[in-house]
């Protein structure tokens, strides 16, 4: 059965969205969208009206930007490095090491002072992106040259930062939480890190030649071997970038409150993991893992809104529906296609 | 003009292997060169070194004139070496242009960006030039093997390849593919390419090259033009001796009856009846063949008797107990052996080592089980005698299925079987993809077999496989038997009647409802026919045609060979 929303034109994004899944999920996100302006306006007092209200007012814009910001860079991260046939898993560690370090190194250098003329905060910003790119490239390291089990390496990459970063917080702060850095960076600047590299992501994945070889040594290595570009060195620049935007991603979170937080799961609360089910959802398209972002940190942000408002909406039960979704979209629509040698080791025949 | 490639003699040792010993190969510019010969001869090795993949222990590689020395296919491609892989090394999900500049992206912005328009258009440049009707923008999932084959060709050619060697270029093709490869290979070698394909196909040797250069154990054997030889010369320098055309067959001495299957109906996965009726009898020394064009019931028959299928209706039974409830376990302990159809899925474990792969289906036999746990010790000197009886190459037990060649796995799988000490052995196209040599070998063991009171049910679609070896000869059509015959007085235009459904007078034996089916397999015969006298040229009716050919390709390509007359 065809899906009547696939139908539909999308004016702006037609050459960026080929995939009928993705028009429909844009599709039926502004649908929902509209429909609920449109109740709201009409009956301000009701739990619409509420819905409403908290949907579209600024303060909510803010905070999905906020918690879609890991969720989107993460997700496209895993792009680049499930495309180039390495499945990473660990993002949800690459996220939470990159927010540790990035607050650490702010307030080591200190708010107020600079280094070369880069204000401490962003110092810590770039901090946080080199140590999840380290991370990733060990990861990397270990998957490609030494042919661990992908999923193994993924679940210890994100174990040790799990483990690692409340340790050092305690080491060096007394508790698992760090002190505010009384600083943070604006939203504004990690809404625009986000399109601009959704954009940057899609145009190298689909224009550039190393795309082409990403997506040759995701879906059969051999091929890409016998003309003779190396596979190894496409899927390690696959981890890397994965590494790279996992830490945009972690340190946008952290250094958003100016603050990390240890406890429980730490601050980043499985984003890393529902990066997976973003990029999956968006079928490797960082368009639709850009839209399957703001939709799963929109609903978060409803609800924390809408427990504000006295209503209780179990948060629990709110988290557990990006996973829900992707079930649902893995079995239902089953366009979602991995990479046919994704997950498996290439060893050249020399 | 120089030879367009000059192999200057080539020595490439492996670890305890001499696989080419200085071998000479002068290919001459714009012919096509067949490098024929039984796998495991050193052929592909040859090429490897030519394309830069080993480097040579010895000897030299002149192109063009100019001594070369390539490090990497690299290298060979740049001095204007191509190679086509048996196996295709294209990205499925992408396009046609997009696999054919892979690595080799025309690019714009300062080399960030790839230039389409241009690919294209180099793309469909190329395929115009040689005549190739390739859609630049169709995915490789969705075009033909044949389709697939000329992308591979283009990815040469845009690469600047003056000569293009081809690994086994009709392995996967069907017969009409075959065709346009051969107008392909006329295109290419009119504009000055050079061919060298790899095969061990006599046939295809002699109907597709301008020249033919035999190797055999790493050593040429001869470089002859092909329209100053003749089947049997080349069969000869394959394997090194004279062949045998005929098994020699000695009288049957039918003795106890050891199989009986009664009206039996056996479906297929999907639930279709692919079995309707069928009842035979054999006894010990005997071998009965059955002959048929392939998927006509022949898979499920075999795996009704042994055991993998239950059948829908109709009895087995073996010695005189009835099978039908008695598991695969218990078929192989009662002494019955299977070769099946497909090795590599069902005869072997790939990954596995031989030791591994020898006690499959024994690995309850006390012989190797102690106390639950396998006696390796034990299964590893059984493997190494299978080894050593079956002349399985290379002989070590500790290699994997996997890197053995087709021959050598199916040597090894008869090895195996034979070992059991069966009292019937079910074989299902012992010699699918089989080279000369080791065909003649599985032959002989099936008919010492015989000659030692077993029972033998041969199901093969070589018709002069089944009609060579069989006491006799069962025809199956669309599921039932079209009839039985003797294989020493039926004339294979008989048998190629009752393979399209009719009788040998010319009539439908299953009466009006499958005439039409009837009447269109008749022509798939009769065109297939003129196909095959197309491509054998000297002589009809030679079982080393077929013997050498190995069947991969689809059933198109299985019926050429079966009505070959």
């Amino acid at each position: 059965m065809r899906n009547p929303l696939a139908d539909v034109p999308i004016p702006v994004l037609d050459d960026l969205i080929e995939s009928d899944h993705l028009r429909s999920i844009v599709v039926g996100t502004v649908g929902t969208l509209g429909l609920l302006a449109v109740l709201g306006s009409s009956f301000p007092d009701s739990v619409a009206g509420d819905i409403a209200g908290i949907v579209f007012s600024t303060s909510t814009a803010a905070s999905t930007a906020r918690l879609a910001a890991p969720i989107v860079l993460a997700g496209l991260g895993g792009i680049f490095a499930e495309k180039s046939g390495v499945i990473n898993i660990g993002l949800e560690g690459l996220l939470i090491i990159s927010a540790f370090v990035s607050v650490y190194v702010a307030s080591v250098v200190g708010i107020g002072n600079a280094i070369l003329g880069v204000p401490a905060i962003w110092v810590g910003f770039l901090a946080g992106i080199v140590a999840s790119t380290a991370l990733a490239g060990v990861f990397g390291v270990v998957c490609i040259e030494f042919k661990a089990d992908q999923i193994i390496a993924g679940l210890a990459v994100w174990l040790i930062a799990l483990g690692l970063a409340p340790f050092m917080s305690t080491v060096f702060y007394g508790g698992v939480n760090t002190p505010n850095l009384g600083a943070r960076v604006g939203w504004r600047y990690f809404a625009v890190m986000v399109v601009v590299a959704t954009i940057v992501s899609w145009w190298a994945l689909n224009r550039t030649a190393f795309g082409k070889h990403l997506r040759a040594a995701g879906e059969n290595p051999r091929a890409l071997d016998t003309v003779g570009v190396s596979v190894s060195r496409v899927r390690h620049t696959g981890v890397l970038l994965s590494g790279v935007l996992s830490g945009v991603g972690g340190s946008a979170l952290a250094l958003s409150i100016g603050q990390f937080v240890g406890s429980g799961e730490t601050m980043v609360q499985g984003k890393g993991f529902i990066a997976i089910v973003a990029y999956l959802f968006g079928n490797y398209n960082p368009v639709g893992t850009l839209g399957a972002g703001i939709l799963f940190a929109g609903l978060d942000a409803t609800q924390i809104r809408l427990q504000q408002l006295g209503y209780a909406v179990p948060d629990t039960l709110v988290q557990t529906i990006p996973y829900v979704v992707v079930i649902l979209v893995l079995a239902l629509v089953g366009r979602t296609r991995l990479p046919a040698a994704a997950g498996d080791h290439y060893e050249t025949e020399e | 003009m120089n030879p367009a490639v000059h192999l200057d003699g080539i020595t490439k040792r492996f670890p305890g292997v001499v696989a080419n010993d200085d071998v000479d190969l002068v290919v001459e510019q714009g012919n096509v060169h067949a490098l024929l010969g039984e796998n495991g001869a050193g052929k592909t090795t040859l090429m490897n070194v030519l394309y830069g993949l080993y480097g040579p222990t010895d000897g030299t590689v002149v192109v063009d004139g100019t001594p070369r020395s390539f490090d990497s296919p690299r290298d060979a491609i740049d001095a204007g070496i191509g190679m086509i892989h048996q196996h295709f090394m294209l990205v499925d999900p992408m396009t046609v242009w997009e696999n054919v500049v892979l690595g080799n992206e025309p690019r714009t912005w300062g080399g960030l960006r790839v230039d389409e328009a241009a690919a294209r258009g180099a793309v469909v440049e190329l395929s115009e030039r040689y005549g190739f009707d390739v859609d630049p923008d169709a995915r490789i999932a969705d075009v033909s093997v044949g389709v697939q084959q000329r992308v591979e060709i283009l990815k040469t050619l845009y690469r600047g390849a003056e000569v293009l060697i081809m690994d086994e270029p009709t392995a996967v093709l069907t017969p009409q593919e075959v065709e346009e490869l051969y107008g392909v290979f006329d295109e290419l070698t009119e504009q000055g390419k050079t061919i060298i394909f790899i095969s061990h196909k006599l046939g295809e040797a002699l109907s597709a090259a301008d020249e033919i250069t035999v190797l055999r154990d790493g050593l040429n054997v001869g470089t002859v033009a092909s329209d100053a030889v003749t089947r049997e010369q080349l069969a000869e320098m394959m394997v090194g001796r004279e062949v045998l055309i005929d098994p020699a067959t000695t009288p049957r001495k039918p003795g106890e009856r050891v199989l009986e299957v009664t009206d039996l109906r056996v479906e297929d996965d999907r639930g279709v009846e692919a079995v309707s009726g069928v009842s035979l009898e054999l006894r010990a020394g005997e071998v009965f063949g059955v002959a048929g064009v392939d998927g006509n019931g022949q898979l499920q028959l075999a795996e009704a008797i042994t055991g993998m299928r239950n059948p829908a209706k109709g009895t087995v039974s073996y010695r005189g107990d009835p099978m039908a409830d008695r598991t695969r376990r218990e078929h192989i302990e009662r002494g019955m052996a299977f070769i099946p159809e497909d090795r590599q899925e069902r005869g072997l474990v790939m990954p596995y080592d031989l030791t591994g792969n020898a006690i499959l289906g024994s690995q309850h036999d006390p012989e190797f089980a102690r106390n639950g746990r396998i006696d390796w010790g034990a299964a590893n000197d059984h493997a190494a005698s299978i080894i050593e009886s079956y002349d399985v190459r290379p002989p070590n037990a500790g290699t994997t299925a996997e890197s053995l060649s087709g021959g050598n796995q199916q040597k090894f799988i008869v090895g195996r079987e034979f070992e059991r000490d069966p009292d019937l052995v079910v074989a299902t196209h012992p010699t699918r993809g089989v080279d000369v040599g080791s065909t003649e070998f599985i032959h002989d063991r099936l008919l010492e077999l015989r000659a030692e009171g077993k029972a033998v049910l041969l199901i093969s679609s070589k018709l002069d496989e089944v009609q060579g070896l069989s006491d006799r000869l069962a025809v199956i059509h669309e599921g039932r038997f079209t009839g039985v015959v003797d294989p020493a007085t039926v004339t294979e235009e008989e048998i190629g009647l009752l393979m399209a459904g009719e009788s040998v007078d010319g009539e439908s034996v299953s009466g009006a409802a499958v005439h039409d089916a009837v009447s269109g397999a008749g022509d798939v015969a009769v065109e297939t026919d003129l196909d095959a006298d197309d491509d054998s040229g000297t002589d009809d009716g030679d079982p080393l045609t077929d013997d050498g050919d190995p069947v991969t390709a689809g059933d198109d390509r299985t019926r050429n060979e079966e009505v070959d007359t």
